[in-house]
C-alpha cells in the first residue's frame, strides 16, 4: 500500500487506457470479490443474528471502555506517528543533517520488526518488578530505583508508536520529495516566513501522505493484538481473541467484530472525507527539488531526535535480541529447547513461516491480477465496486478474519477446518488489498503505447496480455507479492487462532515464550522472523525513490 | 515610485564551473517592462530569483526604490522584499482555492479590504466565475492568470515573472501574453520578466536585456537591440544573423556581395565582420552572379532563401509569397538593408551559421 500510494500519489490526473474487455474477466474478478467480501458479510450476519442479550450485556458491560480505550490508544499512537513521521521525513528529505542517505533506510526499517517482539523486548527489560533494568539498579543501589514502566496505556502507546511511525515516515517522505520548490518559494514571496511557509504550504502540501500514512497506522493499531495483550491493555481486538480463543463465546466476540470493524470502516471513511476536493498531484514539468536547510544551531537537538528514535526502535531491539540469542546458544538447555520444542525445532518454525506467508502472496497476486485487470483494462462503475470490495480487508483486523473463517470454514469447507491451509486463507484474506492495489498501480502506470503497439503488430488481446502486458507489470506485482509475504510474517492473532494444534510458526513460536517469560528461548526465534521481514522490507524499499535517490 | 537598481551583481554556484552571473549591472524605473533574454543558461533567471531574495548575492548590490536590499552583509528575506513573483509552474496552492490562493498574500490586511481586492483581481482576469475553484480544475490559462493576480495582490514594489507563458501553447500563449500585458500597463506595474523566446521579448519589453553566459551582454529599446546589436552575440540571438567577411577601406566596407556605404567603427581593424539578417539582403537572378540558391522554406508570408556565395558563405534572404524560384539557380545577391548595418571586429567570436 505504502509504495502504491507514492506512486498513485505521483502520476497525477486521470489519462487515457488501453481497454481490454472479456467477459471472463469481468466473471473472475467478480468471484474474487465475492470470495473476499464472504468473510465480512458473514460477521455482520452473526452480529446482527446474535442473541439480544449478548448485545445488552456487551452494551451495558463492555463496549463501553474497550471503546475508550481503543479509541484512546488509536489516537495517541497516530498522533505520535505522525510527528516522529513527519519530523524524521522534513529532517532527512529537507535539512543538511548528516548522514541522511542511510538513515532513510535505518529509519524505515523497524517496520520489520513486529511490534509484539519490541513489546517483548521492553517487557522484559523494564517490568515494574523482576525487569532486568530495574532488577540491575536495586542490585547496584541497594534499594529500589523508579524506572519507567511498559505496561499499561502510556507504554502500549510507546511501543506501538515506535514500531508503526515508518508508515507516516515513508508516505511523507515522498510527498515532501515531490513538492515543488516553487511551491515554497511563492509563499515566501507572497510574505511568508521561512516558519510560515512551512506550516501553511508545505505541511498542507504533504497532507494527503501524512494523512494515508496515519490511516495505516490507525488500522494497524485496530488489528493489534499481540502488544497490547503483553503490555495488560484491553482493546478490541484483544477481547475478542479473549472471546474466542478463551470463552469460545462467539456471540458476543461477533458483536464485538461488528463494533471495531465498524470502526475501521469510519476512519477509511474519514481519510478520503478529509482529504475532500484538493487533488495534489502536480505537474512533473520543471521539478526542482526544494533547497535543503541549514540547520546551524539545531543541528545536534536534530541528531539526538533521529538517533534517540533509531536507538529505541532499532538498535535497542534488534541489540538485545542478538545478546539474548548468543546467551540462547551459549547455553545447552536453552539451546536444546530452541532447537527441540516436542517433536519440533527452529528449523519447522522458519519452514511453516516461510512456507504459509510465501503461498499466501503467491496467491494474493495472482487473484489480485484479473481485478486489476478489471478496473483499470475496462473501467465501469462495477469494475470499480469489485475493485473496493476487494480491499475491504484492510478494515478487518486478524481477529475477525479469524472469528469468521472458524465459523465458515466448519460449516461450509470442514474438510479444511484444522489445516494449515485456513492460516494461509486467512493471510490471504486480509492482505489482499495491498496485492490489488500494488497490481492496480502497475497497470495504471503501464504506458496504453506498449499493448497498442503489440496490437498493432498482429497480437490478439490475450497475447497482447500475456506477452507485454505480464512481463512489464511484473515488478509491481512482485512488490505487491512481498508487501504480503511481509505482512503475513508478521500476522499473530489469526496464527494463533487458526493453527491446527502443534504447527508453530515463528510468529507463534516467539510470542508462546515471549508470554511463558522464555525470552532468551525466544530471541533467536524473534531474530529470525526480524531478518526475514527485513530482506522482504528491503527489497520494496530499494524501488523506492525515497530511498534510492541522491541528495 | 517603484525602481529597481542592480550594481555588480555577482552569483556562483559551487556545483558549476562559471559564474551562473557575473558583474551584472542595470536599473529600471517607474512602469517599465523588462525582459530578461538569453539562451538557457545564461543566468537571467538566477538575476530574477537574486532580485526576488530567493538566492543569496556572493557580490554586489540590489536596491528596491533606493533601499538597500542585498550588499555585502545585508539580506532582506523574500518575504520582506515586497517583491511579486509569478512562477514557471506557477505554483498555485494545491491545497488552496482560487480565491484562497490570492488571499494569501493580503494576511494582515482587514477582512473586507481582503475581500474588495480579491475580487477585483479575479474581475481583472475575468476569474470571478473560478473563485471557489481548485487549481488542478484550471485550464492552463487561468491558471497562468491567476498565478498572476495573487503576485499583483499585494501591490508588489515590483513583479518578477520566470518564463510566464512557457507552460502555455502557442495559441493561448499570444493571447494570454496580450491580456498580461495590458493589464500590466493599467495598473503601471514595474515587471521584470525572463524569457528565451526573442519574439516574446520584443513583443512585451519596453526594454530588453540580452543575457549571455552571465553576463548582460546588451540593454536596450527592442529596437535598439534590433537595429544597433553592440555584440555579435546579441546580433546572432535577436534575429539570427549571418556573419559576412569584409575589409574597411576609406569609409566603406568592401564584402563579396557589395560595397557598403558606412565606416567601420573607431579602432577597430580593417577586417571586419557585418551582420546580415534575411531583410537585409536580396538578390536577382543572373547567370553570372555570385552564388547560387541553396533551399526555400515556404513561411506563408515569405519565402525564406537560402544562398550559398561562390566563397562558400551561407546568406538568407526574404522574398514575396509569390515570388517562387527553383532551386540551383544562379543569382546575384546583394545588401538592401536602407539602414546602417551592425559591424564587428573579425575573430572576435563570431560565429557564423
Amino acid at each position: 500500500m505504502l509504495m502504491q500510494k507514492i506512486q498513485v500519489y505521483r502520476s497525477g490526473a486521470v489519462r487515457r487506457v488501453f481497454e481490454f474487455k472479456a467477459p471472463w474477466l469481468a466473471l473472475t474478478a467478480g468471484a474474487v470479490a465475492v470470495f473476499v467480501a464472504i468473510p465480512l458479510l458473514y460477521i455482520f450476519l452473526r452480529a446482527v443474528g446474535a442473541d439480544e442479550t449478548a448485545w445488552q450485556r456487551l452494551l451495558q458491560t463492555r463496549i463501553w471502555r474497550l471503546l475508550g480505550n481503543t479509541l484512546a490508544l488509536v489516537a495517541a499512537v497516530t498522533g505520535g506517528a505522525c510527528v516522529i513521521g513527519v519530523g524524521l521525513a522534513w529532517l532527512t528529505e529537507r535539512t543538511d543533517l548528516p548522514g541522511r542517505r542511510a538513515l532513510r533506510w535505518l529509519l524505515a526499517l523497524p517496520l520489520a520488526i513486529p511490534a509484539y517482539i519490541g513489546g517483548m523486548v521492553y517487557l522484559t527489560l523494564l517490568r515494574p518488578r523482576g525487569g532486568l533494568i530495574p532488577q540491575a539498579l536495586e542490585d547496584l543501589f541497594g534499594q529500589q530505583v523508579a524506572t519507567p514502566s511498559p505496561l499499561g496505556f502510556w507504554g502500549a502507546a510507546f511501543i506501538l508508536t515506535l514500531f508503526t511511525y515508518p508508515y507516516v515516515y515513508l508516505l511523507s517522505g515522498a510527498a515532501l520529495r515531490s513538492l515543488h520548490a516553487s511551491m515554497e518559494e511563492a509563499a515566501r514571496t507572497l510574505g511568508r516566513t521561512a516558519w510560515g511557509t512551512f506550516w501553511q504550504v508545505t505541511l498542507p502540501s504533504i497532507f494527503p501522505g501524512v494523512m494515508a500514512g496515519a490511516l495505516l497506522v490507525a488500522l494497524d493499531i485496530l488489528a493489534e493484538y499481540g502488544t497490547v495483550a503483553l503490555l495488560r491493555y484491553e482493546t478490541f481486538s484483544s477481547a475478542i481473541f479473549v472471546q474466542l480463543a478463551g470463552r469460545y463465546d462467539r456471540s458476543s466476540a461477533a458483536v464485538l467484530s461488528s463494533v471495531l470493524v465498524g470502526l475501521a470502516m469510519i476512519l477509511l471513511w474519514a481519510e478520503l472525507w478529509i482529504r475532500g476536493p484538493r487533488r495534489f498531484t502536480q505537474m512533473e514539468s520543471n521539478w526542482r527539488p526544494a533547497r535543503r536547510v541549514a540547520l546551524g544551531r539545531w543541528r545536534l537537538p536534530a541528531i539526538f531526535f533521529v538517533a534517540g528514535v533509531a536507538f529505541f526502535s532499532l538498535a535497542a531491539p534488534l541489540g538485545v535480541l542478538v545478546v539474548w540469542s548468543f546467551q540462547a546458544f551459549t547455553d545447552g538447555q536453552v539451546l536444546e529447547a530452541v532447537f527441540r520444542t516436542g517433536s519440533q525445532g527452529l528449523g519447522s518454525f522458519v519452514w511453516n513461516s516461510l512456507w504459509t506467508s510465501l503461498l499466501a502472496a503467491a496467491l494474493a497476486v495472482t487473484l489480485s491480477v484479473p481485478v486489476a485487470l478489471f478496473s483499470i483494462r475496462s473501467p465501469s462503475r462495477v469494475s470499480r465496486f469489485v475493485s473496493r470490495f476487494c480491499q475491504v480487508g484492510y478494515a478487518i483486523p486478524g481477529v475477525v478474519i479469524a472469528l469468521s473463517l472458524v465459523l465458515l470454514v466448519n460449516r461450509l469447507l470442514p474438510f479444511l477446518y484444522a489445516t494449515p491451509l485456513v492460516v494461509v486463507m486467512a493471510y490471504v484474506l486480509r492482505h489482499m488489498p495491498q496485492a490489488t492495489r500494488s497490481s492496480e498501480a502497475a497497470l495504471y502506470q503501464l504506458s496504453p503505447t506498449f499493448e497498442e503497439a503489440a496490437r498493432s503488430l498482429g497480437r490478439t488481446p490475450q497475447q497482447t496480455l500475456i506477452q507485454v502486458t505480464l512481463p512489464l507489470i511484473l515488478p509491481g506485482l512482485l512488490a505487491g507479492g512481498s508487501l504480503v509475504f511481509l505482512t503475513s510474517l508478521k500476522e499473530l492473532p489469526a496464527t494463533l487462532l487458526l493453527r491446527p494444534p502443534g504447527f508453530d510458526t515463528l510468529a507463534v513460536r516467539v510470542w508462546v515464550w515471549a508470554t511463558d517469560g522464555f525470552y532468551i528461548q525466544a530471541a533467536p526465534a524473534a531474530l529470525v522472523l526480524v531478518m526475514a521481514a527485513a530482506l522482504a522490507l528491503a527489497f520494496l524499499l530499494h524501488r523506492e525513490p525515497i530511498i534510492n535517490e541522491q541528495g | 515610485m517603484s525602481r529597481v537598481d542592480i550594481q555588480n551583481l555577482n552569483k556562483h554556484f559551487a556545483t558549476a564551473e562559471v559564474s551562473a552571473v557575473n558583474d551584472v549591472s542595470f536599473g529600471l524605473g517607474d512602469g517599465k517592462i523588462l525582459a530578461l533574454v538569453g539562451p538557457s543558461g545564461s543566468g537571467k533567471t538566477t538575476t530574477l530569483r537574486l532580485i526576488a531574495g530567493l538566492e543569496r548575492p556572493d557580490a554586489g548590490v540590489i536596491r528596491l526604490n533606493g533601499k538597500v536590499v542585498a550588499a555585502e552583509g545585508v539580506f532582506v528575506p523574500p518575504e520582506r522584499r515586497g517583491v511579486g513573483m509569478v512562477f514557471q509552474d506557477h505554483a498555485l496552492f494545491p491545497h488552496l482555492t482560487v480565491y484562497e490562493n490570492i488571499a494569501f498574500g493580503l494576511r494582515g490586511r482587514k477582512n473586507a479590504e481582503i475581500r474588495t481586492t480579491v475580487n477585483e483581481m479575479l474581475g481583472l482576469v475575468g476569474l470571478e466565475r473560478m473563485a471557489g475553484r481548485y487549481p488542478h480544475a484550471l485550464s492552463g490559462g487561468e491558471r497562468q492568470r491567476a498565478a498572476l493576480v495573487r503576485a499583483l495582490a499585494p501591490r508588489p514594489v515590483l513583479l518578477l515573472m520566470d518564463e510566464p507563458f512557457s507552460s502555455l501553447d502557442a495559441d493561448l500563449r499570444r493571447e494570454v501574453r496580450q491580456q498580461v500585458r495590458s493589464i500590466l500597463k493599467m495598473l503601471q506595474a514595474t515587471v521584470i520578466f525572463v524569457t528565451h523566446d526573442q519574439e516574446e521579448a520584443l513583443y512585451m519589453g519596453d526594454l530588453l536585456a540580452v543575457f549571455h553566459q552571465g553576463m548582460l551582454e546588451q540593454m536596450g529599446t527592442p529596437e535598439q537591440i534590433f537595429h544597433s546589436p553592440e555584440t555579435p552575440f546579441v546580433a546572432e540571438f535577436m534575429g539570427a544573423s549571418d556573419f559576412l567577411e569584409g575589409r574597411a577601406v576609406a569609409e566603406q566596407i568592401r564584402t563579396e556581395i557589395g560595397t557598403l556605404p558606412q565606416p567601420a567603427p573607431k579602432g577597430m581593424s580593417d577586417r571586419v565582420q557585418v551582420a546580415l539578417r534575411a531583410d537585409d539582403v536580396d538578390f536577382v537572378l543572373a547567370a553570372a552572379g555570385n552564388g547560387m540558391i541553396v533551399e526555400r522554406l515556404f513561411l506563408g508570408a515569405f519565402n525564406l532563401y537560402r544562398l550559398r556565395l561562390d566563397s562558400g558563405q551561407a546568406l538568407h534572404a526574404f522574398k514575396g509569397h509569390t515570388e517562387i524560384l527553383p532551386i540551383g539557380s544562379r543569382v546575384e545577391a546583394f545588401v538592401c538593408a536602407g539602414h546602417p548595418l551592425a559591424v564587428f571586429e573579425d575573430g572576435n567570436g563570431v560565429g557564423g551559421r
